[in-house]
């Protein structure tokens, strides 16, 4: 029986016997393949869970409201509301008063403490509101200052009341101001003015994201448009254009390789082309941009190629067929059908040069810029290089902020990736 | 052009190759892929306004030698090109050729549609748009309807001109492939096995339609069913191997079939 055909009984038999097997198996991947994804969703939710919860408090600082008599005399002498004539008034010293008579420190020591419950950008604040409603002069009326860092820790209960004073940051005196002043409810907790509108600041709690989110803008336009059409044009004319060759393989094989080189690498290279040889300033977004725009040019091109390849043949056929020359085949209907595919592969190198922190740091992006970049070449810093100079203060309020600065780059990444995600859907074509 | 070449081909193939009023000139036409010859020493004329059919089993080379004639074997990397092809008494593989207004002479219709992802317009008026061929947008619109009505597409898709090209039925996209070939004015149009991804209803359509243009063009059409052969063209061609074996009258070919081989593949014993 051996060497024989089996008999189609045997064989029905067999497959039947088989067939649960088979099935378990099909089950099985099934299983597994599950388990994966609610996995991966689980830590997803977990990350997202932890940042925000942690981070939305970074959002929020807290303030105290005084009665602020806005005399022109003291505010603004020469009274043009110049800067100088601003920064000559005596703004911190009525702010002060305001508070004193609020909370009757004794002594010159008492007050001396007392002064550092409002932070120390108070008088810039009078200076920026009597600027921008100069009728504000004369009348009294209820200004929020935000509260020095230490004083909203203690509020937020990270400093405990119950450790000895000697171990405390702020001492019972200050302690009992604050009691007083929310006694009157002076005191309250809003969405913090400084985080999204403020920038780099050695005081946490005037330090806000503006100028690092403002420099990451600059520095991925700056790549963007190295990058994305360096990219499409390389990968036009290796797929395209060029002959398939040694030379061609070999670039083919390096621009692979260039795709995992790290990220600091590139930085080095920055640095010593850009900077040394070039003699360009340091930290300028420009400088920032284009070693971004190397970093993800292999992204951009693999991805190209890939979408350029997926290119149905026939298309291109049709046009020779018909008489397209070249140029016409690529630009009628190459890039067309590829672009989906390109603007994918786009984003995507653009969301990695956005989370990027090594390269920038060798560049010296890593300063402390208090000044917002109006243009690529004025110094400034990134989201990530923020975040990670935050992370490194000792100060306790720059925890927060650093959360929710992360929330804020989280924030971009994701609304980058939807872009990606509807630009494809609204591109592709079926055929 | 009766030199010693052609006669050494002549002793190859069977029938008259050559034509009165020849449009397209074969002559000791090599195609090479790599190492691999798969056209071996063509000779064959292609008449002015006259429906030639190749014919003859898979891997024949038929689809290759037609490909010749606009040159889209110059896609293809590997492939190579002996010989002399003309088109009134002009050599197309000669360097000073442009492929471009060589390919918009001699169109061609492919075995699959292959409609562009654009609207039924553009499809037809790409043509003529690239080449320059319309003086302005009216002169356009004519050019598109015309080109529509001679493939026979306009009654059931001149309301919806602006619909894509790919929402087509298959044999509505082979049409619409023949009326983007037509607009461009080509002398020649060579069809590479249009009918094989068409049903049998669709396929007569094609076929009538390739009855009426052969008025007015000459058609070079590949096939893989005889009876098409029959329907549609005047003279056949039969390839082997490469080889083109026999020449002749449609009907001669289909009737009386002077070399053994024509034979056994109209009998159906090979292919």
């Amino acid at each position: 029986m051996n060497n024989k055909i089996i008999t189609p009984f045997e064989a029905s038999n067999k497959v039947k016997r088989s067939i649960a097997k088979r099935r378990a198996k099909d089950n099985r991947l099934k299983l597994y393949g599950r388990t994966a994804i609610c996995l991966a969703v689980c830590f997803l939710l977990i990350l997202f869970y932890s940042i925000f919860s942690k981070g939305y408090s970074g959002f929020f600082q807290y303030y105290v409201t005084l009665d602020i008599n806005f005399d022109r005399e003291r505010i603004d002498p020469k009274g043009d509301l110049s800067d100088n004539s601003l920064f000559d008034g005596e703004a911190s010293k009525i702010v002060n008063e305001s508070l004193f008579s609020i909370i009757q420190p004794q002594g010159r020591k008492a007050k001396k403490q007392a002064k550092k419950i409002v932070s120390s950008g108070k008088d810039v604040r009078i200076a920026r509101m009597v600027k921008n409603d100069p009728s504000l002069f004369g009348t009294t009326t209820k200004v929020k200052f935000a509260l020095d860092d230490d004083i909203d820790s203690f509020l937020r209960g990270y400093i405990k009341r119950e450790t000895p004073e000697s171990e405390r940051r702020i001492s019972n005196k200050v302690i009992e101001y604050i009691d007083k002043l929310n006694k009157e409810g002076r005191i309250s907790y809003e969405f913090s003015d400084y985080i999204l509108s403020g920038s780099a600041s050695g005081n946490p709690e005037m330090a806000g994201i503006k100028g690092a989110f403002i420099g990451s803008m600059l520095t991925l336009s700056v790549c963007l448009l190295i990058a994305f059409p360096l990219g499409v044009a390389t990968a036009i004319y290796l797929e395209e254009v060029a002959k398939k060759n040694k030379i061609t393989e070999f670039i083919e094989v390096n621009i692979n390789n260039l795709a995992a080189v790290p990220s600091v690498v590139f930085g080095i290279m920055g640095l010593a082309i850009f900077i040394s040889i070039f003699g360009m300033p340091r930290s300028i977004p420009l400088v920032g941009g284009m070693v971004l725009a190397l970093m993800t040019l292999p992204t951009i091109i693999i991805s190209s190629r890939a979408a350029i390849r997926a290119v149905p043949p026939s298309v291109k056929d049709a046009a020779y067929g018909i008489g397209a020359s070249k140029l016409q085949v690529i630009f009628h209907h190459v890039i067309p059908l590829a672009m989906p595919g390109m603007l994918t592969g786009t984003i995507i190198g653009m969301a990695q040069a956005l989370g990027e922190t090594a390269p920038l740091l060798m560049i010296g992006m890593v300063a402390f810029i208090v000044d917002v970049p109006n243009s690529i070449v004025d110094p400034g810093t990134v989201l990530p290089v923020q975040i990670f100079m935050w992370a490194d203060f000792a100060e306790r309020m720059f925890i927060q902020k650093t959360s929710a600065a992360i929330i804020v780059l989280l924030g971009f990444l994701i609304s980058m990736n939807a872009l990606a995600v509807y630009l494809r859907k609204k591109l592709e074509r079926r055929w | 052009m009766n030199n010693i070449n052609d006669l050494k081909s002549l002793e190859l193939t069977v029938g008259d190759v050559f034509s009165k009023n020849a449009r397209l000139k074969a002559r000791n036409v090599n195609v090479f892929y790599g190492n691999n010859k798969a056209i071996d020493n063509v000779t064959i004329d292609i008449g002015s306004k006259e429906v030639i059919s190749f014919i003859g089993p898979s891997g024949c080379g038929k689809s290759t030698f037609l490909r010749c004639f606009n040159r889209m074997n110059d896609t293809i990397d590997t492939c190579l090109v002996q010989g002399e092809i003309t088109i009134d008494d002009e050599n197309i593989y000669d360097k000073k050729i442009d492929v471009v207004p060589l390919r918009a002479r001699i169109g061609m219709v492919f075995q699959k549609p292959n409609p562009f992802p654009k609207s039924i317009y553009d499809n037809v008026a790409y043509g003529p748009r690239i080449h320059g061929l319309s003086e302005n947008k009216e002169h356009l619109d004519v050019i598109v309807e015309e080109s529509l009505k001679r493939a026979g597409l306009w009654q059931e898709v001149s309301d919806r001109l602006e619909s894509p090209g790919t929402g087509l039925s298959g044999g509505q996209q082979q049409r619409l492939c023949i009326a983007r070939a037509i607009a461009v004015s080509p002398e020649v149009i060579l069809m590479d096995e249009p009918c094989s991804a068409l049903d049998p209803i669709a396929t007569a359509r094609i076929e009538d339609l390739i009855h009426e243009l052969g008025n007015d063009y000459s058609i070079v059409i590949v096939t893989h069913s005889m009876q098409q052969a029959a329907r549609v063209s005047k003279r056949t061609a039969y390839f082997h191997l490469g080889k083109l074996i026999e020449v002749g009258k449609t009907k001669e070919i289909f009737t009386r079939p002077q070399h053994h081989q024509t034979e056994a593949y109209i009998s159906g014993k090979i292919g």
